[in-house]
């Protein structure tokens, strides 16, 4: 008995450690979520099919966790060889086991009294990479974790929060490193992409988004102001081995609604950037929105697709960007090969043969507002995608809204709001809807809708189930069919939904796991 | 240690007698700028609120002295939403100045007596309620003059459909059976929808149910035409309305 029990301890030991050869190959073991999307394509899909259209309808609640936290809970969870890491907001990160929701330990940061962060003090989950868990923090520090008991391991600062610097974005593993970006882009930061050494937490690069003078790309900013571009990177992105390249999206040039301190396209702002992951160096760019003045960052999940493109096989990416328009890009040159807006847009007139907007007139923010398509929250935003190699189809959240565009005046000053406007949101009496969506991902064709009453926050989980799960601001968590977009099961869990789902195995069970309000809500199939 | 607990006690009180030293037409002016770039996405173009409470009508429940303004806008409120800013304290004394300039501009000009028997007069209360007498169908009054500016107020009553909230839009919906049931929005998702009747009832009622659903985003509140004077009196009265106790 002692040697079987010091055999399973070794096996479990071994098993336990996350390795960057699992993390690559990821899709070999459906029954963990190792990484912010699953796995490194960005597709946000689970390979398990226990759950399925036929029998979703017995599904029920395992478990809940319900955070202690007034903040809005945005995380992913992680499960690994059976405990489940989640962040908990501000820049807490909790460890359970994933069978039972019973927690393991709980890492409290303590933060300064004043940290400014435009939208909440949230953050989006953890990366974990052998015995350590990484955390980033709204008062933009990186933190090593142990993953058995919580503590510290290293802790350094990424950027100065007094200038409005935070992360709250989750850690992406490339081999050794730990890859994490920059939040802050209305708060006047100059933006850029980090590469950690895992073991020491030392910095091995930084890719600025918004480049110096005598770097390629700063002649698209006028006078002084790459200095205060914003171009933060604060959704989590995607890695290509075969290119060994890092592929992520750059968010808004600051000040967000009032471009004139800044002519120019603004590179790399709203741009999706191809980075080598071992030095940091730009591959390639393609910028969806040039001077942007409407605050349309490019933070989606970059969706990593080798498939037959216009006759032959080409390594892609597919991209629903916050302005409207769907993208289909070449992952080895970043050259624009198709788009097609996917939501109401009132700006642009189409896209050109490179992929650049055709501007509608009279679409800036104006001192007496603006009215346009796509709102100031897009008509997508953060919260993930899906591709299925099931369906082949693409699946998002969307907005049908518009917002009122003002320009203001804006001086900056540190670590102050560096936006100029005062935008409508949400116009009281015209407050739009949403829907979950699926595209052909190859021509950005609508297959499916499924209409939502408000606009959803909620990222979508696909699965070998041939089930597309998301939720609504409502508070109900739902599973569609994937090839059709009809409801297969719904519940409300009562709180507002901001986060996206995930799918593990437990105990010989298919457990689907999604943040709703402050709590995790874990559900199986009812019965052994 | 011991040092330091007086010191602190004495900069607290240096601070609680902070005079304001940027209250030039210019401070206000640079206040509003301020203002209108960092508070208004919560607190409202004027101030008049939205996210964030109504800085217009001069209470505040975190502290009304100059010198609470000043730490609540530099430090931030804590359990609040409410960020601290990174300014140094003369350019947050104009913001400070600007909210006084609007709290001036506050009082409106009527006589609250009067405008309370005016509210008797018009039937107000069969839909609106005071300190729990009156109707259910229209918003309660009781602490009208915290939440609204005096301006916003004034405007409701002349003209009803100028700003209705979400809440008093009115559904219309046609049961399984196909009988006629309207009411005041109450909840609404993309499943279900909850509403009080003109009966002061709630209902519930699942959307797949109905056999016609429509809501309109109108008040039902008629206008009441009255003489300027009357309006200035019924104004001064629901700005009067404000919670007992607490700070002024």
């Amino acid at each position: 008995m002692k040697r079987l029990g010091a055999l399973a301890l070794a096996a479990m030991t071994a098993s336990a450690q996350v390795t960057f050869d699992r993390l690559l190959n990821a899709a070999k073991e459906p029954g963990q979520w190792m990484t912010y999307s699953g796995a490194y394509n960005g597709w946000r899909h689970s390979p398990l099919d226990q759950i399925r259209r036929e029998n979703v309808s017995s599904l029920q609640v395992k478990w809940v966790y319900q955070m202690p936290t007034t903040h809005l809970v945005e995380t992913t969870p992680l499960v690994v060889d059976g405990i489940m890491y989640f962040t908990e907001p501000p820049s807490n990160v909790v460890a359970v086991d994933a069978e039972t929701g019973r927690q393991f330990w709980r890492y409290r940061r303590e933060l300064p009294s004043k940290i400014n962060v435009c939208c909440g003090q949230v953050n989006r989950g953890v990366a974990v990479l052998g015995d350590r868990v990484f955390v980033g923090t709204v008062d933009a520090h990186l933190v090593a974790l142990d993953r058995r008991t919580g503590d510290v391991l290293w802790d350094v600062e990424v950027a100065n929060y007094r200038h409005g610097y935070s992360v709250t974005v989750a850690p992406l593993i490339v081999k050794d490193m730990v890859i994490s970006g920059i939040a802050g882009g209305e708060y006047g930061i100059r933006g850029f992409l980090d590469a950690y050494d895992a073991a020491t937490g030392k910095r091995r690069w930084r890719f600025w988004t918004i480049p110096g003078p005598g770097e390629k790309g700063n002649e698209t900013w006028s006078g002084e102001s790459w200095k205060t571009g914003g171009g933060s990177t604060w959704v989590t992105g995607s890695y290509d081995p075969s290119q060994n390249a890092i592929v992520w999206g750059v968010g808004n040039p600051s000040p967000d609604w009032n471009g004139d301190s800044r002519l120019g396209d603004n590179l790399y702002s709203d741009s999706a950037i191809a980075l080598d992951a071992d030095t940091g160096k730009l591959k390639w760019h393609f910028q969806f929105v040039p001077h942007d003045v409407h605050d349309w960052d490019a933070v989606q999940v970059p969706v990593l697709v080798d498939d037959e493109f216009q006759g032959r096989r080409r390594k892609l990416v597919y991209w629903a960007h916050r302005n409207g328009f769907y993208y289909v890009l070449d992952r080895e040159t970043g050259k624009f090969l198709a788009g097609k807006a996917f939501a109401t847009q009132t700006w642009a007139k189409g896209l050109d043969p490179n992929g650049r907007p055709i501007r509608l007139p009279n679409i800036d923010p104006s001192p007496e507002g603006t009215y346009i398509f796509p709102g100031v929250q897009g008509a997508t935003n953060w919260y993930s995608p899906s591709y299925s190699p099931v369906t082949k189809l693409f699946y998002l959240s969307t907005w049908e809204n518009r917002s009122v565009y003002r320009k203001g005046e804006q001086e900056y000053t540190p670590g102050n709001r560096y936006i100029g406007s005062v935008p409508l949101i949400d116009l009281p009496d015209d407050p739009g809807w949403g829907a979950i969506r699926a595209l052909n991902p190859k021509t950005g064709d609508r297959v499916w809708e499924y209409k939502l009453h408000t606009k959803p926050w909620s990222g979508v989980l696909s699965t070998a189930g041939n089930l597309v799960f998301g939720g609504s601001d409502e508070g109900h968590i739902f599973a569609l069919d994937a090839a059709t977009g009809k409801e297969m099961w719904r519940r409300n869990v009562g709180g507002i939904i901001r986060s996206n789902a995930i799918s593990y195995m437990s105990k010989g069970k298919q457990v689907v796991a999604m943040a709703a309000g402050s709590s995790i809500f874990t559900f199986e199939l009812a019965g052994r | 240690m011991r040092l330091l607990a007086p010191l602190a006690f004495a900069a607290l009180l240096q601070a609680q007698e902070a005079k304001n030293p940027a209250t030039s037409t210019a401070d206000v002016a640079a206040g509003a700028k301020t203002f209108r770039s960092h508070c208004s996405e919560c607190h409202g173009f004027e101030a008049q609120g939205g996210r964030g409470p109504n800085l217009a009508s001069g209470v505040f429940y975190h502290g009304s002295s100059d010198a609470e303004l000043l730490r609540n806008i530099s430090d931030g409120i804590a359990g609040t939403e409410m960020p601290g800013l990174f300014y140094s304290p003369d350019r947050v004394w104009q913001v400070v100045s600007y909210l006084r300039s609007l709290n001036a501009r506050a009082a409106p000009a009527g006589d609250p007596a009067k405008g309370a028997a005016i509210y008797g007069a018009k039937g107000c209360a069969k839909c609106h309620r005071i300190d729990g007498s009156g109707g259910r169908l229209g918003p309660d009054l009781s602490q009208i003059g915290r939440a609204r500016s005096a301006e916003h107020i004034r405007q409701a009553i002349a003209t009803p459909n100028a700003d209705v909230r979400q809440r008093y839009w009115f559904v219309s919906a046609t049961g399984p059976e196909g009988k006629p049931v309207s009411g005041f929005l109450m909840n609404e998702d993309t499943y279900t929808v909850q509403f009080m009747d003109l009966g002061e009832q709630l209902h519930s009622m699942n959307k797949s149910d109905l056999r016609g659903y429509q809501v309109e985003m109108k008040s039902r509140m008629p206008p009441f035409p009255m003489p300027a004077a009357d309006l200035d009196n019924l104004t001064a009265y629901l700005v009067s309305l404000r919670p007992k106790g607490g700070s002024k």
